[in-house]
């Protein structure tokens, strides 16, 4: 599994699944004991695969995962 | 009666079958007069509450998480059993109804502290899934496999393999065991289609040959085997073109696999395409190849005999009970690029035999997969557990 669609199914399974459950950079690296900047990588691609999302409010960007990223995690799980 | 039916997907939350199982299921039986509640996970612009035809649908907000996946899933149970502990102050359930192992603790803790029947569908196991058991987290399964097993008053299986592979790996007593199969709702293919706009979307021409899979991309469904039998399908039949429609963890590969038959131009992926385009592509191919090499059902052969589409499907599991050889279908060897290329290449170079292989698994789904049925029988499986 390439490495950005685990990342994307441990950040389903922490619950950034929606808007208002949306989390920072920081408070991912801290759930999945990832490097900032791998981190930071993988979310960057799975942004232009539409999977995840970004919201940014007072400056500060926060990210969940979309409903097409729903399905490509759940399509993970046999 | 009152049902309490859990499962960890339910439209539009599809990854598998189970999802359309349980809305088919659950529709069928609310129209045999009983009360059905669902309680499922929530998914995006999915209300928590909603009414689907006389199905009362809960979802459920998942409020704690974890990045493994094993936990994660403990943890949505932990909140579908608070949120079957609420509705059962208001709704007294008279059975609760959990679907495979993902929704197994809610289900066995609702069933002890409302004292109610448990009752249980086995849909796959993981020792069939992961073609063995290879890691702790297959461990784990495995293990609630067994205590979800022991824990439900009855079992419904789908297959006669699935009940074989119970009694094998766990030896489940035959009594426990209900045979119920899968259905499918024809209606859906009961329309006028533009069949020749549908391929032309998925890059098919009227004069070519589509060539239709479905399913999860991971090992269990074979779809190796598929395009490794692309070269052999094309020598034959050179207007083919491969659309592969769904998604998982095996997708890279598969895609990978895809260039070294030389004909990567005629294999595209699709990816998820949602039910209703589904329906419409289906209905649209020339033949619906299924060459899974575990398939304790197969609700995608069903789908695609009702569609009025030729199916050549392997050998396996409940593959082998719902298509009969020559009859309503082409059975191959599992595993054997050879025999599924000799399976596509009979259907599409013979129109007629398609023709007549469509007419008969047309009737037969008629008369043996329906949701009704289904619903009368899961009924008795249910009236029994209460009396006992």
């Amino acid at each position: 599994m390439p490495d950005e669609i685990y990342f994307l199914c441990m950040l389903h399974n922490i619950g950034a699944t929606s808007p208002d459950k949306s989390l920072t950079l920081e408070e991912i690296t801290r759930w999945t004991a990832m490097e900032h900047e791998k981190a930071r990588s993988n979310i960057q691609k799975l942004i232009e695969t539409n999977y995840v999302q970004v919201n940014s409010s007072r400056g500060v960007e926060r990210y969940h995962v979309t409903a097409d990223g729903i399905r490509k995690v759940l399509s993970m799980y046999s | 009666m009152i049902i309490c039916m859990l499962t960890w997907e339910f439209p539009p939350r599809i990854v598998g079958g189970i999802a359309r199982h349980c809305l088919g299921l659950a529709k069928a039986l609310v129209r045999e007069n009983s009360e059905v509640h669902v309680v499922t996970l929530d998914f995006p612009e999915a209300p928590l509450y909603e009414d689907v035809e006389g199905v009362k649908v809960h979802r459920t907000k998942v409020e704690l998480g974890h990045p493994s996946f094993t936990t994660w899933a403990f943890l949505f149970n932990h909140f579908m059993e608070k949120k079957v502990a609420v509705l059962s102050q208001d709704v007294d359930f008279d059975i609760i109804h959990i679907h495979d192992w993902l929704t197994a603790p809610a289900g066995i803790a609702s069933k002890h502290y409302l004292n109610k029947p448990l009752i249980l569908t086995v849909h796959s196991m993981e020792i069939g899934r992961a073609q063995g058991l290879h890691s702790p987290d297959s461990y784990l399964i495995d293990g609630m496999e067994w205590w979800m097993i022991y824990e439900a008053k009855k079992v419904i299986v789908v297959s006669d393999s699935m009940r074989w592979e119970l009694q094998n790996h766990f030896h489940v007593p035959q009594e426990k065991i209900a045979v119920i199969p899968n259905a499918v709702d024809v209606t859906k293919y009961q329309r006028e289609i533009d069949r020749e706009s549908v391929r032309r979307r998925y890059g098919v021409e009227s004069h070519e040959k589509l060539v239709l899979f479905i399913g999860r991309l991971v090992p269990q469904k074979g779809v190796e085997y598929l395009i490794w039998a692309v070269p052999n399908i094309v020598q034959h039949s050179p207007e083919a073109k491969f659309v592969i429609s769904g998604d998982g963890w095996s997708r890279n590969y598969l895609e990978s696999l895809a260039v070294s038959t030389r004909h990567r131009d005629k294999i595209r992926f699709e990816g998820f395409i949602p039910d209703s385009d589904l329906a419409e592509l289906t209905m649209s191919a020339d033949v619906l190849v299924v060459p899974s090499v575990y398939e304790p059902f197969g609700i995608v052969a069903l789908e695609g005999m009702a569609a009025g589409v030729p199916i050549v499907a392997g050998n396996v599991g409940g593959l082998a009970e719902i298509v009969e050889h020559d009859r309503t279908g082409v059975l191959v060897y599992s595993r054997n690029p050879e025999s599924i290329a000799w399976g596509v290449n009979r259907v599409l170079s013979d129109p007629g035999y398609s023709r007549w292989l469509t007419q008969n698994a047309k009737k037969k789904i008629k008369e043996n997969y329906s949701w009704e049925t289904v619903a009368k029988r899961t009924s008795q499986v249910y009236e029994e557990a209460c009396r006992r």
